[in-house]
C-alpha cells in the first residue's frame, strides 16, 4: 500500500537505536542512570537536567507488540497470576521483565528511581508499584489532581510543583548528582521548540491533500517526542521534519497519489496488527488529518508551550492540563469536535481498547454525540492496543469497509 | 438487456443472484449453497447454479459484486460491496419505504439505517461474539433434537415462556439442559430462546435511529417464531421478503448492475 516514508521514517529509527542503545550502557556501566517514567504527560525535562535516561515502559511494550512478541509476554503474566481483563501494556511488560526479554534484545537497566507521573490512569499507579517491587528500587508517585475544570487552580500548580521539588531532592539522595537549574531551563526550551515545531506539522494537516497521516505517520514521530523532546537532537529532528513536510505540501503530495477521505481518529493503534490496520484506511486511500492518540504525551497544538522562564510551573501545567489522558470526556469530545471542523474531516474513527477502561470508557456516548448530535459519520471499532487475542480482522475489515462504503455513497450524492 | 450477478459468502451459507437489468431490474434466478470449508469453491457453485438456473451461460454475466465475510475470495467477482451495504441495498429494492434494515445471519447480526434512496446512514453491529445470532437458534436447536427449520413455529406455540438470562451461544446450553430438567415445555424454552435474541437485537438497534419502515432480511428472517419475537419486543410491525436470505446477494447484484449503468471497469473502485 501506498504510504510516505521519507527521512523522517530513517531518522526515527536511528534516533530510537540510539536511546536503546544509551539504555544497554546504563544497564552495562550503571551511566547515565535511568529512571522509569510513563508517557502521559511526561515531566522527562526535569530527568534531562540530570543527564539522567528514561526508561518508558509503555514504549517497551508497544514495540514488543508492534514486532509481534507481545503475546507470550501476556500470558506470562496471566499465568503469574495478573487477570484476563488487565491492562495488556501492564502484561506485556511486566511479563517481559520475567521473561527476561527486551524488545531490541539489549539489556534495560535497574532504575534509580521508578517515577510514577500519575496522569489520569490510576492502573499505572499499580503497574509502577510492581515495577518498583520485582525491580527493588525506590519508587515515587507524582499525585498529578485530575483535571476538574477547564484550568488547574493555582492550588494545583502549587502542589505538584512542590511534588517536583521534592523528585529533584530525591534523585539528587540516589545518585549524588546535583540538580542544575541552567541545564533544566535548557532542556525546557528544547522542549519548547520542538512543541512549536510539532504543532506546526500538526497544522500541515490541515491542507488537502494532507503531506502526512496524523494518525500512523504520527506515531512515527511520536517515538523521538517522548524519548528527545528535552535534548537538541530532538530539536533538530523535528526541524527537519517540518522542512520535509512543508516541502512535501508545497509540492501538494498527500498520503496517497489522491486523498479520498480525511478522518479524525480516537484512540491507540492496535500495535499488533498495525500493519493489518494501517492498510485497512490505504485501500480507502482515507488519511487521519488528526488523532487524539498523538496528544496523549502532550496536547500542543492549540497553544500550550513549556516556559524556560517557569520551567517548574509549565512541567506542572503540561502533566495537569496540556496532555490527553488527565482532561475530562467532555474536553476530549471539543478536541475531536475541532480536528473534524479546523481539519476538515469527513468523519471520525473511534477505537475502543478492551483493556483500557481510562482510554475506552464512555466512547459509546461519545459515538452518540458525533452521529446524533454534531450529524458526523463516526465508526466504531473494537480490538486491543496490545494484545493480539483481541484483534477480529475480518470484522474490523468490514466495518471499516462499509464505513467507507456509506461515505462514498454520500460524497456521490452530494456531488451529483 | 444487461446482466449483472450477486454473490454473497456468508460464515454459514453461500447465497447467489442474477439480475436482468431492464428498466426495472428483474430476478432471474437464485442459487444457496453450504459455506464450508472451500469458500471460493462455494461461491464458484452458487454463481454457476444460479446461472443454470436462469439458463444462462455464466460469460453472459458481465459484472458481478462479491459480498459478506468471504466476498475478497470470490475471484471471478469484479468488485466487492460489505453485506451491511448490499443488505440496505436490497432491503431498499424489494420495499422502497424501507429505513430500517435488521439483519441476523449465521453468526452475526446488524441493524442498519438507511435513508431514503437505499444508501447506508449509520450500522451497528454484534462484536466478536455469536451470542444473539443463528448460530445462538442453531444450538439451541440442536440440544432440544429438534430441526432449524420448525423450532419458530413450536415457538409461536407456547404457553408460559421460560426467561433466559443468557444470549450466550456456548452457555445457552446448560441454561436450556436446566429448564428441561426442571420439566418445561419445548416450545416454551423455545419462545424464551427466541426472546432473548429479540431483546439483545433490538437493544443494538437502539444505538441509532429506528426508523419504520423496518425490514428483516438474513437467514433468521425466514423463522417466524423470530418475526413475532422482534415485533413484540419493537412494538412495531416488520417486513419480510420470499427473498430475505438473498438480500445480501440481491444487493451486491444491484451495486453489479449499477457499475455497469456507470460504464465502470472491472477492478475500478467505487
Amino acid at each position: 500500500m501506498t504510504e510516505y516514508r521519507g527521512w523522517i521514517h530513517q531518522r526515527q529509527k536511528e534516533l530510537m537505536q540510539q536511546w536503546y542503545a544509551r539504555l544497554d550502557e546504563s544497564a552495562r556501566t550503571g551511566w547515565p542512570p535511568a529512571v522509569c517514567l510513563m508517557i502521559s504527560g511526561n515531566c522527562v525535562e526535569v530527568l534531562e537536567a540530570f543527564g539522567i535516561v528514561p526508561i518508558y515502559p509503555e514504549v517497551n511494550a508497544l514495540q514488543l507488540a508492534i514486532r509481534h512478541q507481545s503475546l507470550e509476554p501476556i500470558l506470562t503474566a496471566e499465568e503469574f497470576g495478573y487477570a484476563t481483563d488487565n491492562c495488556a501494556y501492564v502484561k506485556a511488560d511486566i511479563g517481559a521483565y520475567l521473561m527476561g526479554v527486551t524488545p531490541t534484545g539489549g539489556k534495560l537497566p535497574r532504575p534509580v528511581l521508578v517515577l510514577c507521573n500519575f496522569v489520569g490512569c490510576n492502573t499505572y499507579i499499580k503497574w509502577f508499584e510492581h515495577v518498583a517491587a520485582f525491580l527493588e528500587a525506590p519508587l515515587y508517585v507524582l499525585d498529578v489532581p485530575f483535571l476538574r475544570s477547564e484550568e488547574p487552580s493555582p492550588a494545583d500548580v502549587a502542589y505538584v510543583v512542590a511534588q517536583l521539588h521534592e523528585v529533584v531532592q530525591r534523585i539528587e539522595e540516589i545518585t549524588g548528582l546535583r540538580f542544575d537549574m541552567d541545564r533544566f531551563r535548557e532542556a525546557v526550551r528544547c522542549s519548547q521548540q520542538v512543541e512549536e515545531l510539532w504543532s506546526r506539522i500538526k497544522h500541515l494537516a490541515q491542507r488537502a491533500p494532507s503531506p502526512f497521516d496524523a494518525y500512523f505517520d504520527a506515531i512515527t514521530l511520536m517515538g523521538p517526542l517522548y524519548v528527545h523532546r528535552a535534548r537538541p537532537e530532538g530539536v533538530e529532528f523535528f526541524r527537519l521534519a517540518l522542512a520535509e513536510l512543508e516541502a512535501k505540501a508545497a509540492r501538494g503530495e498527500g498520503v496517497y497519489d489522491r486523498e479520498d477521505f480525511r478522518v479524525v481518529i480516537e484512540g491507540p493503534p492496535p500495535y499488533p496488527y498495525f500493519r493489518v490496520f494501517r492498510d485497512m484506511f490505504a485501500r480507502w486511500r482515507a488519511t487521519a488529518v488528526a488523532s487524539t492518540y498523538s496528544t496523549v504525551g502532550g496536547l500542543w497544538e492549540f497553544g500550550f508551550r513549556h516556559d524556560p522562564e517557569k520551567p517548574f510551573e509549565t512541567v506542572a501545567l503540561h502533566m495537569l492540563a496540556h496532555n490527553l489522558t488527565n482532561r475530562s470526556y467532555l474536553q476530549r469530545y471539543d478536541q475531536i469536535r475541532r480536528y473534524v471542523q479546523q481539519w476538515h474531516a469527513d468523519g471520525v474513527i473511534i477505537h475502543f481498547v478492551k483493556s483500557c477502561r481510562l482510554f475506552s470508557a464512555g466512547q459509546g456516548d461519545m459515538r452518540d454525540y458525533f452521529t446524533k448530535v454534531l450529524g458526523v459519520p463516526t465508526l466504531y471499532i473494537e480490538s486491543d492496543l496490545e494484545d493480539p487475542r483481541y484483534f477480529a480482522e475480518a470484522q474490523i475489515r468490514n466495518r471499516v469497509d462499509a464505513f467507507f462504503e456509506a461515505l462514498e455513497r454520500h460524497k456521490h450524492a452530494i456531488a451529483m | 438487456m444487461r446482466l449483472a450477478a450477486g454473490v454473497d459468502v456468508g460464515s454459514t451459507q453461500t447465497k447467489a443472484v442474477i439480475l436482468a437489468g431492464d428498466d426495472e431490474p428483474r430476478i432471474l434466478a437464485r442459487a444457496l449453497v453450504d459455506t464450508g470449508a472451500h469458500v471460493l469453491r462455494a461461491a464458484e457453485l452458487a454463481f454457476h447454479a444460479a446461472c443454470r438456473e436462469a439458463g444462462l451461460d455464466p460469460h453472459e454475466i458481465e459484472m458481478i459484486v462479491g459480498t459478506g465475510y468471504g466476498r475478497y475470495r470470490v475471484a471471478f467477482g469484479h468488485a466487492q460491496v460489505t453485506e451491511i451495504s448490499c443488505h440496505a441495498r436490497g432491503a431498499h429494492f424489494v420495499f422502497p419505504e424501507t429505513r430500517t434494515v435488521i439483519d441476523i445471519g449465521g453468526q452475526d447480526a446488524k441493524v442498519i439505517h438507511v435513508g431514503s434512496e437505499g444508501a447506508v446512514r449509520d450500522f451497528v453491529m454484534n462484536d466478536k461474539c455469536a451470542a444473539g445470532t443463528g448460530r445462538f437458534l442453531a444450538n439451541a436447536a440442536e440440544v432440544l433434537g429438534l430441526d432449524l427449520e420448525e423450532i419458530g413455529s413450536l415457538s409461536l406455540r407456547a404457553t408460559d415462556p421460560v426467561k433466559l438470562t443468557t444470549v450466550c451461544t456456548v452457555f445457552v446450553e446448560s441454561d436450556i439442559l436446566s429448564y428441561l430438567a426442571q420439566g418445561r415445555r419445548p416450545e416454551d424454552i423455545l419462545r424464551g430462546v427466541h426472546l432473548a435474541i429479540a431483546r439483545r437485537t433490538v437493544s443494538l438497534a437502539r444505538r441509532i435511529p429506528i426508523e419504520p419502515a423496518i425490514t428483516f432480511t438474513g437467514g433468521v428472517a425466514r423463522n417466524v417464531g423470530m418475526v413475532k419475537a422482534l415485533e413484540e419486543v419493537l412494538g412495531l410491525p416488520i417486513q419480510v421478503s420470499p427473498d430475505s436470505h438473498f438480500m445480501g446477494a440481491l444487493g451486491a447484484a444491484l451495486f453489479a448492475l449499477e457499475r455497469l449503468e456507470r460504464g465502470l471497469e472491472a477492478g475500478t473502485s467505487s
